[in-house]
C-alpha cells in the first residue's frame, strides 16, 4: 500500500492573471475535494515568504506541495525552501500551470481544475488530456504549394491516401522554384523541385488547386469541413496547352511575381514555363476585358486555337471534408523599403535577395547575366525606367548587406536563419559569373550552422570575397556613384567605398495573410506571427488543435532541408492517425470530464 | 603595458547614466551612421566595447566621447536598442569626474543630492553677500545701485573694486581648478602616451583650434541633423554675450551700450535655448532628449532661472520698478554665482573647456598618426581577413 502524500495546494493569485479569467474561489472548493488534499491556500502575495510557508507546511504537516498558477515555477524556489525549512523533501513541490496547459489569457476555470486535478494526482496533463479513439477522414487538406506543401502531399499521395492542395498563386512551387541554386550543395533548385511538381500534378491521389484560397474551416478534429474558394482563372486548366498565342497580343501589364518583380508580364501569363498546372491564367486586376466590365479588348479569345479562355468565368466554391490539415503556407520577405537608409526603391541598384536570385538565375529576365539596371524608354507609359536587360553593363563591386528586417529591435527582433548561408551562396555565384568583381560581404555574425555549412562559409571565403564584420549603416549616391558606408570592425575602420550593386540579405517574415488563416483555423500565433506550436521540443510541428500541422516555415524561419523533413514529419503523423483511425483530440474541446477519465486511465 | 580591466566599471557608469551597454551586439551600425566618426577616431562602438570589457584605463585616455556631439543617430539605428548615443554622453561626464582632481565632480555627478545641495548653498551664501554689498555701500536694499541703466550709474564707479575683488578670487579660483583639469586631461588622453611621442611644433600648429571650435562648433554643424547644433550655439552666443556684458561692466564700466542691447539679447537667447532644451528633455521628444541625468535637467534650470530674472531685472529696470530690479539681481546673481561655481568647474558646464581642448587634443593625434602611417598609404577599401 502506497503512503497517501497529505497534499497541501497553494493558489497562487499575484503576479498572474489568473484572477481575471479564473474564478479562484470555485477553483479551490473543487480542489478541497480532490484525495488527499489536506488543505488549500489561497495566497495572495507577489513573493511568498519561505519561512512563514514552511511554518504552516511543518503545522499542517504536508508532505507534498502543489502550486497553481498561471506560472508557478515562479514561485517554486520559495516553496520548495519552505519545504525543506519544514524538514520536507524539496522535491515535493509539484508545479500546475494554466499558461502551459492552455488555461492562461483565454483559459476557463473547469480547464484550470483539471490542471490542479493532473498535479494533484501526480501525472503529466499532457498524458491525461490526449489520445482519444476517433474516427479520422481519410483525406487530407494541404494549404500551400511550396516545397513544404509538396512534400508532405507526396508523402500522404504515396501511401494511398486522397490529398487536396490549396495554392494561392497561379502555380505550386512556391518560393523555391524562383532559387537559382540552394546552398551548400550548390545544386540547381528547379532542377530538385519542378520533378516533384510535376509528380503533384500527376498524381491520381491529389486534387490539386491553384490560385484558390481557404475561406471556412468548421468541424473538430478528424472531421473538418472546409470551404475553398477558387478564383477564376478565366483560362480552362485542361483545355490549355501553354502555346503562348493570347499573351502575345495581350495588352495588359502586371510586374511578374515570378521574377520578383524586376520584370513584367502580361495579363494573361503562365507564371514560368514549368508552373503546374501548365497553364495560363488571368489577372483581373491588370485584364483590360475585366477592368472594363467587358466592353474592351477579349483579343486573347480570339488567338486562343483551343478555345480554352472564359473571361467571364466566375469564382467557385467547393466543400470539402477532410480528416487532417497540414498548414505549409511559407512566408514573405521583409519590405526593404521599411529601412530607408539602405535606399532600397530609390536607388536603382540596390536589390533584395529574392531579385538577385532572379537575376543571377539562367531562366530569369537576364539570362543568368549579373548586370546592373540602366535607364530604358517605355514606349508605354512614355517615362524612362531603370531596367535589367541581358546585355547592361556588369558590376565591378557588390555589396551584400546582412540582417536587413531581421536582428533588428526596430523591425524583427529574431534572426531569419537562412540570411547568412544564402548570402555566401550570392557570394559564390558572384565571384563565379564576375570572376574581375569585388564582393563583399557585410555581417554582424556568420551563423554558418547546419552540415556543411561552415565549409561551404570556408570555400566562399578561399575563393576572394572579403568577410567584413560590421553591418553597413549607409548607401548613397553621388554623382552617379553608389557609396557605401560602414564600419570594419575587425581591421578597425570606417569604410567608404563605391559599389555598383547592392543586394540586400532580407529576412523572413509571416505571410499578412497568417493572421485570417490562424483565425479560421483556430490555432494560435507567437509574438512574432508564426503559427505557435504546440510543444516546442516534443511537438514542434502539431497545434493546439488536433488534426492541424504546421510544416515549413510558418512555424518559424527555416532553411529548405529542415522544411522537407518536417513535411515528412507531418506527412507520418497524418498517415499514422488515417491508418490507426484514432488522433490526438483538439485540447480546447476536452472537457473537465474527459480529462478525469483520461486521468482514471493513467492510474 | 598591461591592460588591466575593472569589473566593476559598468556599475559605476550606471550612476551616470549609461544602463543599456550590455545589449550592444557589435554590428558597427552606430560607427558607420555617425558622420563624425572618421579614423583614427571610430566610435561608438570602440568605447562601448571598452565598456562592456571594464577597461577603465583606456576609457580615462579615450578622446571619442569628446568628439560626438550626441545627435541621437546612432540610437535611432541601434538595432539592439543600446543606446550608444547616451552611453557617450554618460562617458563624457564620467570623464568629466576622471579629470577633476578634487573629486567633488564625481560626487555631484553621482549623487543628485549633493549638486542641489551645493547650488542651494553657494546661491544663498551669495544671495546675502550681494544683498549685504548693496546695504553697505549704497544704503538700504530699495535703492541698491545695482545694474539699472542710467540709474546711479557714477555709483559704480565708487563700488567696482569690491566687486572685482571679488570676482577676481572667483576667476581665478575656476580657472585654476580648469586649467589643472585640463592638464590632467592633456596627461590621459595624451602627454600619458609614449607611443605618440608629440612634437612641439604640432601642438603650435593646431593651437587655434580651441577657440576654433569654441565659438563655431564647426563639427556639431557636420551632424546629420542640424536643429541640436542651431540651439546649441544660441544658448552658448548667449552666454558668450552675457559675458561681454559682464566684461564691458568690469573693466569698461560701459553700461549703457552693452548692457542697454547686448543684455537683454543675451536673456533672450538663453531663455529661449534653455526652455527649448528642456521641454524637449521633459517630452523626450528627439533622441538626444531622451534620457536625462539630473546634471543636464539642473543646468537647464539653472539657465533658464538666470535667463528670466535677468530679463526681469532688465525690464523692472526700464519701467522704472528699481526695487523689484534690485531683488530680481540678487535672485539673478544667487543663480549665476552656483553656476560659475559648481556647474562650470566641476559639472556640466565643464564640457565648455573640455570639448574644445578635445578637439585640439584629437587633431594633434591624428596628425601624428597620418604622419606615421602616411607612408604606408590608407586605403577606403575593407581588405581581405580572416572571417
Amino acid at each position: 500500500m502506497v503512503k497517501v502524500l497529505r497534499t497541501g495546494v497553494y493558489i497562487c493569485e499575484a503576479g498572474t492573471g489568473a484572477a481575471g479569467s479564473v474564478d479562484l474561489r470555485m477553483l479551490a472548493e473543487y480542489a478541497r475535494e480532490l484525495p488527499s488534499v489536506v488543505k488549500v491556500v489561497e495566497c495572495e502575495c507577489p513573493n511568498p515568504d519561505p519561512v512563514s510557508v514552511g511554518e504552516q507546511i511543518r503545522k499542517d504537516n504536508f508532505d507534498r506541495v502543489v502550486i497553481a498558477a498561471d506560472s508557478p515555477g515562479y514561485f517554486k524556489p520559495a516553496f520548495a525552501r519552505a519545504m525543506s525549512l519544514a524538514g520536507k523533501s524539496p522535491e515535493n513541490v509539484v508545479l500546475a500551470s494554466f499558461v502551459g496547459n492552455g488555461a492562461g489569457a483565454s483559459g476557463s476555470t473547469e480547464r484550470a481544475k483539471a490542471v490542479i486535478c493532473c498535479a494533484v494526482s501526480g501525472v503529466p496533463f499532457g498524458l491525461a488530456a490526449s489520445q482519444r479513439k476517433k474516427s479520422v477522414h481519410p483525406d487530407t487538406l494541404v494549404i500551400g504549394g511550396g516545397v513544404g506543401g509538396i512534400q508532405a502531399a507526396l508523402e500522404i499521395a504515396g501511401a494511398g491516401k486522397k490529398v487536396y492542395m490549396v495554392e494561392k498563386l497561379g502555380t505550386i512551387g512556391g518560393k523555391m522554384a524562383m532559387f537559382d541554386k540552394t546552398f551548400p550543395t550548390l545544386d540547381c533548385s528547379a532542377c530538385i523541385l519542378t520533378p516533384k511538381m510535376v509528380s503533384v500534378g500527376q498524381n491520381k491521389n491529389i486534387t490539386l488547386w491553384t490560385y484558390a484560397e481557404v475561406e471556412g474551416v468548421s468541424g473538430s478534429a478528424g472531421n473538418y469541413t472546409v470551404t475553398v474558394r477558387k478564383r477564376a482563372r478565366r483560362v480552362d486548366e485542361a483545355a490549355c496547352v501553354s502555346c503562348n498565342a493570347c499573351s502575345k497580343t495581350c495588352p495588359g501589364e502586371a510586374p511578374s511575381e515570378f521574377d520578383a518583380g524586376i520584370c513584367m508580364r502580361k495579363a494573361i501569363y503562365i507564371p514560368f514555363p514549368q508552373a503546374v498546372p501548365n497553364s495560363f491564367l488571368i489577372d483581373e486586376k491588370a485584364c483590360l476585358w475585366v477592368t472594363s466590365g467587358g466592353q474592351k479588348c477579349g483579343t486573347c479569345v480570339k488567338k486562343c486555337a483551343k478555345e480554352a479562355i472564359h473571361l467571364n468565368a466566375r469564382d467557385e466554391i467547393v466543400e470539402i471534408t477532410v480528416g487532417n490539415i497540414i498548414v505549409a503556407t511559407g512566408f514573405q520577405v521583409f519590405d526593404a523599403v521599411k529601412m530607408e537608409r539602405y535606399g532600397y526603391g530609390r536607388l536603382p541598384n540596390v536589390i533584395t535577395a529574392l531579385e538577385y536570385e532572379r537575376l543571377t538565375n539562367a531562366s530569369g529576365p537576364t539570362g543568368g547575366n549579373i548586370v546592373m539596371k540602366s535607364l530604358k524608354y517605355n514606349k508605354r507609359k512614355k517615362v524612362d525606367e531603370w531596367v535589367f536587360g541581358p546585355d547592361n553593363p556588369k558590376p565591378k563591386n557588390v555589396a551584400i548587406i546582412h540582417c536587413i528586417g531581421s536582428r533588428d529591435h526596430n523591425h524583427n527582433r529574431y534572426c531569419s536563419r537562412v540570411c547568412c548561408m544564402y548570402s555566401l551562396k550570392f557570394a559564390h555565384l558572384v565571384r563565379e559569373k564576375l570572376p574581375d568583381a569585388n564582393c563583399y560581404e557585410f555581417y554582424i555574425d556568420m551563423r554558418a550552422y547546419g552540415k556543411n555549412y561552415e565549409e561551404f562559409l570556408e570555400r566562399v571565403h578561399e575563393e576572394g570575397v572579403h568577410l567584413v564584420r560590421g553591418r553597413t549603416a549607409k548607401v548613397e549616391e553621388a554623382d552617379g556613384q553608389m557609396r557605401l558606408k560602414g564600419e570594419d570592425i575587425i581591421g578597425g575602420k570606417v569604410l567608404d567605398f563605391p559599389v555598383d550593386l547592392v543586394i540586400l540579405s532580407v529576412g523572413l517574415e509571416p505571410v499578412p495573410e497568417s493572421e485570417q488563416l490562424a483565425s479560421l483555423l483556430g490555432i494560435a500565433r507567437d509574438e512574432d506571427g508564426w503559427y505557435a506550436e504546440k510543444d516546442y521540443n516534443a511537438d514542434p510541428t502539431g497545434t493546439e488543435r488536433g488534426g492541424i500541422y504546421l510544416a515549413g516555415v510558418c512555424q518559424g524561419p527555416k532553411d529548405i532541408p529542415d522544411t522537407v523533413a518536417q513535411a515528412s514529419e507531418v506527412a507520418a503523423r497524418v498517415i499514422r492517425s488515417i491508418l490507426s483511425d484514432q488522433m490526438q483530440d483538439s485540447r480546447n474541446t476536452l472537457s473537465l470530464a474527459d480529462i478525469e477519465d483520461g486521468l482514471r486511465r493513467q492510474e | 603595458m598591461a591592460v588591466r580591466a575593472n569589473p566593476n566599471l559598468l556599475k559605476q557608469l550606471k550612476r551616470y547614466g549609461a544602463d543599456d551597454v550590455t545589449k550592444c551586439f557589435h554590428c558597427g551600425t552606430c560607427s558607420a551612421t555617425c558622420p563624425l566618426s572618421q579614423e583614427p577616431f571610430l566610435f561608438p562602438r570602440k568605447s562601448m566595447r571598452y565598456l562592456q570589457m571594464g577597461l577603465g584605463d583606456r576609457l580615462k585616455g579615450n578622446l571619442e566621447p569628446w568628439l560626438c556631439y550626441y545627435c541621437g543617430d546612432c540610437s535611432d539605428q541601434c538595432p539592439r536598442e543600446a543606446q550608444p548615443g547616451e552611453t557617450m554622453m554618460s562617458m563624457r561626464r564620467w570623464l568629466t569626474a576622471k579629470y577633476d582632481f578634487t573629486g567633488l565632480s564625481m560626487l555631484f555627478y553621482e549623487s543628485r543630492t549633493a549638486e542641489v545641495a551645493a547650488i542651494i548653498v553657494v546661491g544663498i551664501l551669495s544671495g546675502i553677500g550681494f544683498y549685504l554689498l548693496g546695504a553697505l555701500s549704497g544704503g538700504d536694499f530699495g535703492s541698491y545701485p545695482g545694474f539699472i541703466p542710467g540709474h546711479n550709474a557714477e555709483y559704480l564707479t565708487e563700488l567696482g573694486w569690491d566687486v572685482k575683488s571679488v570676482v577676481l578670487v572667483m576667476a581665478v579660483f575656476v580657472l585654476g581648478l580648469l586649467g589643472i583639469n585640463v592638464l590632467r586631461m592633456w596627461w590621459f588622453t595624451t602627454g600619458s602616451r609614449k607611443d605618440l611621442n608629440v612634437p612641439f611644433d604640432i601642438y603650435m600648429k593646431h593651437i587655434l583650434l580651441c577657440p576654433w571650435h569654441f565659438f563655431t562648433q564647426k563639427r556639431y554643424s557636420e551632424c546629420d541633423k542640424k536643429k541640436p547644433w542651431v540651439v546649441h550655439i544660441i544658448l552658448m552666443l548667449g552666454f558668450v554675450a552675457l559675458f561681454a556684458v559682464f566684461l564691458a561692466h568690469m573693466i569698461w564700466q560701459d553700461d549703457t551700450h552693452a548692457h542697454t542691447y547686448l543684455g537683454p539679447l543675451a536673456g533672450v537667447m538663453l531663455v529661449g535655448a534653455s526652455s527649448f532644451a528642456l521641454s524637449g528633455r521633459l517630452n523626450k521628444t528627439e533622441a538626444h532628449y531622451k534620457y536625462s541625468h539630473h546634471s543636464d535637467m539642473n543646468f537647464l534650470y539653472m539657465c533658464l532661472f538666470v535667463g528670466l530674472t535677468g530679463l526681469a531685472q532688465h525690464i523692472a529696470g526700464r519701467i522704472g520698478c528699481g526695487a523689484f530690479a534690485n531683488f530680481m539681481y540678487i535672485l539673478h546673481m544667487m543663480g549665476a554665482v552656483p553656476m560659475l561655481l559648481i556647474q562650470l568647474p566641476f559639472t556640466k558646464w565643464a564640457h565648455l573647456v573640455y570639448r574644445p581642448h578635445a578637439m585640439y587634443f584629437a587633431a594633434i593625434q591624428a596628425d601624428v598618426i597620418a604622419g606615421r602611417e602616411g607612408a604606408k598609404g590608407a586605403s577606403a577599401v575593407p581588405h581581405k581577413q580572416s572571417a
